[in-house]
């Protein structure tokens, strides 16, 4: 029997077997390195883990609950040139160990810079249920961050509660529901000292966020008995206020 | 340029075992796993429109013989301890496969601190049971024939009632390779069965389809749905919608994040934890899974212990913003006055949430009691 199938069924076999994915890439693979951006959460100077009780600017006691945000894409500078790192990260402060890993040709790198939420193209009018279930973009994948097809996905979700006197019940709720596309904010952070991939290695920075500085920055600041919420899938002026005082609360620090 | 026939041989056999899944049909592999089922007929379960991928566990694959198999165990009396009771007399088909009562009874006469969870679409769910202790269908399974107050039947006793069967050994047989009858492979069945049970006609999915139109209070009721809730002068963004998509979105038309919250219903929580149960966590007490709004209409009574006995009282909690606790969602606007829906609009939501029933669902012969 002559079998008349061999060439279409050669060509897809090659990729699957080569792993088409990578065949994109100009780097050879032996000079590829891993960065490995470690995150970590303060309040003030303090090291914070979600569900302590800390103080806000005005003196309010709060409580953060939940810490969610979209980081897409991360990418690194190398001689003034940008190179993309991790795509699309969801970052939950309230799992272990939250890290963003990037995979980058050997170099010297002297900046990072990422998206605080999802950049329009990706944002909406794709259909959630079109990923994988691991993917972080997928209907479980999202679980809670995404609003609808028009809005999109909720780029930071900043969830507690709080109480305007010391010493009371937390039951005042705070609930930052920030996204839509004109929400979307690049952070630029210079690294304090090159940072050189080398093939096969992994090498790791840390990314400190304080959570206090996404109600209080340079600019601006929330007062939480007056704007304890926003969810502003209709394209609010609360939820890009906080998404701008986001940008000034990021830190970098090589390991 | 020709191409030598044994390396065209070796190419398309290796492309064959590729493109088949090489890895179902290793001699090498335990004979009686699911992996190795020279008997068992793949079946292929078809993604309804809009649905995400569903995920099946690697060493539980769908097959025909598997799935009829585990449709004979769920409704299976004789998994219970006297014999009167199967999954599905707590999964009740008219109730879209959940309880009609508050709280399940079992064969003792003993009953549960909470409602049956209805079993449709739960094929895509990541967690199990109303306080997610289950992380795996077939975990999920294990426990009700064997809870005291269930169907309290020991699991020893389950498989030797099976085995003595006239007909289990050969089912299990065809579904897994051998004879072999197992508390794993049991649940295994039942999982695939449950796998199956998929809803995707209700009128809300006709329309999505294009193949129907929504009349004029179904449609306010699904602008309501999608609307943020709360009075826009005490609410930051509130519009005066149901505030419904957030924890019962859209996407994937599953209708549920799948998140555990306490949505108000109480402020203390000693009676039942709830996730905090499973967690260890107190601020996780009074948080439960967010159920599907599929059936919703068919699936009363509502709410983790079936307190509520109609929709109408489910959107009269919701209007009233329930009460407040520490852990309490902060979705609920239990503060600021509730949504503040009118009885027009309550009207309407409850008229859109009409809309997800799908009979075709409950009424399908292939998801109905075998014996």
């Amino acid at each position: 029997m002559h079998m008349r199938f061999s060439l279409p069924v050669f060509v897809p076999l090659v990729l699957i077997l080569t792993g088409c994915d990578r065949c994109n890439s100009e780097v050879p693979v032996d000079e590829i390195g891993t960065a490995r951006m470690d995150l970590e959460l303060i309040w003030g100077e303090s090291a914070y883990v979600l569900e302590q009780v800390a103080t806000d600017h005005n003196g309010y006691t709060v409580r953060l609950d939940n810490l969610q945000f979209y980081i897409a894409p991360m990418q690194f500078r190398s001689n003034g040139e940008w190179i993309e790192g991790a795509d699309v990260s969801l970052i939950d402060f309230g799992l272990h160990a939250p890290h963003i890993t990037s995979t980058l040709a050997s170099g010297t790198y002297d900046a990072v810079r990422f998206g605080m939420g999802l950049p329009p193209e990706i944002n909406t009018n794709i259909d959630p249920a079109s990923y994988p279930n691991s993917h972080p973009l997928s209907v479980i994948g999202s679980a809670g961050m995404f609003w609808t097809w028009s809005s999109g996905y909720i780029f930071v979700k900043y969830e507690g509660k709080f109480a305007l006197e010391a010493g009371t019940q937390l039951l005042e709720s705070v609930s930052y529901h920030c996204g839509t596309d004109s929400s979307y904010r690049m952070v630029t952070l210079e690294l304090p000292e090159p940072f050189i991939i080398t093939s096969e290695e992994t090498r790791a920075l840390t990314l400190t966020l304080d959570a206090a500085k996404a109600l209080n920055g340079p600019n601006d600041s929330i007062d939480l008995a007056v704007d304890p919420i926003t969810h502003n899938a209709q394209g609010s002026d609360l939820g890009s206020r906080m998404m701008d005082l986001l940008i000034d609360a990021w830190e970098i620090s090589a390991q | 340029m020709t191409q030598g026939k044994p390396m065209r041989i070796c190419l398309s056999t290796l492309a064959l075992m590729v493109l088949t899944g090489c890895e179902r049909c290793q001699d090498d592999l335990p004979c009686g796993t699911p992996d190795c089922a020279p008997a068992a007929t793949p079946y292929t379960l078809e993604i309804p429109p809009f649905f995400p991928p569903m995920d099946i566990p690697e060493d539980n694959p769908l097959t025909v013989e598997g799935i009829e198999l585990g449709r004979m165990l769920f409704w299976e009396k004789e998994l219970s301890g006297d014999g009167t009771m199967s999954c599905g007399a707590c999964h009740l088909p008219s109730a879209g496969f959940s309880d009609p009562n508050p709280v399940s009874t079992g064969i003792t006469g003993a009953q549960g601190m909470r409602n049956a969870m209805a079993l449709i679409n739960i094929g895509w769910s990541p967690s199990f049971f109303w306080d997610g202790r289950g992380l795996t269908l077939e975990e999920q399974i294990l426990e009700p024939v064997s809870h005291p107050d269930e169907m309290a039947l020991p699991w020893s006793e389950a498989v030797e009632r099976l085995k003595n069967s006239n007909t289990y050994p050969d089912r299990f047989t065809v579904a897994f390779g051998d004879a072999t009858i197992t508390p794993k492979r049991t649940t295994q069945a039942i999982a695939q069965f449950l796998r199956t049970m998929v809803s995707s006609n209700s009128k809300f999915d006709r329309w999505r389809r294009g193949e129907t139109f929504l009349t004029d209070d179904e449609f306010a009721g699904y602008e309501i749905f999608l609307r943020e809730g709360g009075d826009p002068e005490t609410t930051e963004g509130g519009a005066f919608g149901g505030d419904c998509f957030h924890c019962h979105g859209e996407a994937g038309l599953q209708f549920s994040d799948y998140l555990f919250r306490n949505n108000g219903l109480d402020s203390i929580f000693t009676a039942d934890p709830g996730h905090a149960g499973v967690t260890g966590n107190p601020l996780d007490s009074g948080k439960f899974k967010t159920p599907t709004l599929r059936n919703i209409a068919l699936t009363g009574p509502y709410m983790h212990d079936g307190r509520f006995q109609t929709l109408e009282e489910v959107i009269a909690h919701y209007n009233s913003g329930g009460v407040a606790s520490t852990t309490v969602d902060p979705f609920m606007k239990y503060s600021t006055g509730g949504l503040q829906l009118s009885s027009v609009q309550q009207a309407q939501l409850i008229a859109f949430l009409h809309t997800m029933t799908d009979t075709s669902f409950t009424s399908n012969p292939e998801f109905q009691d075998p014996h």
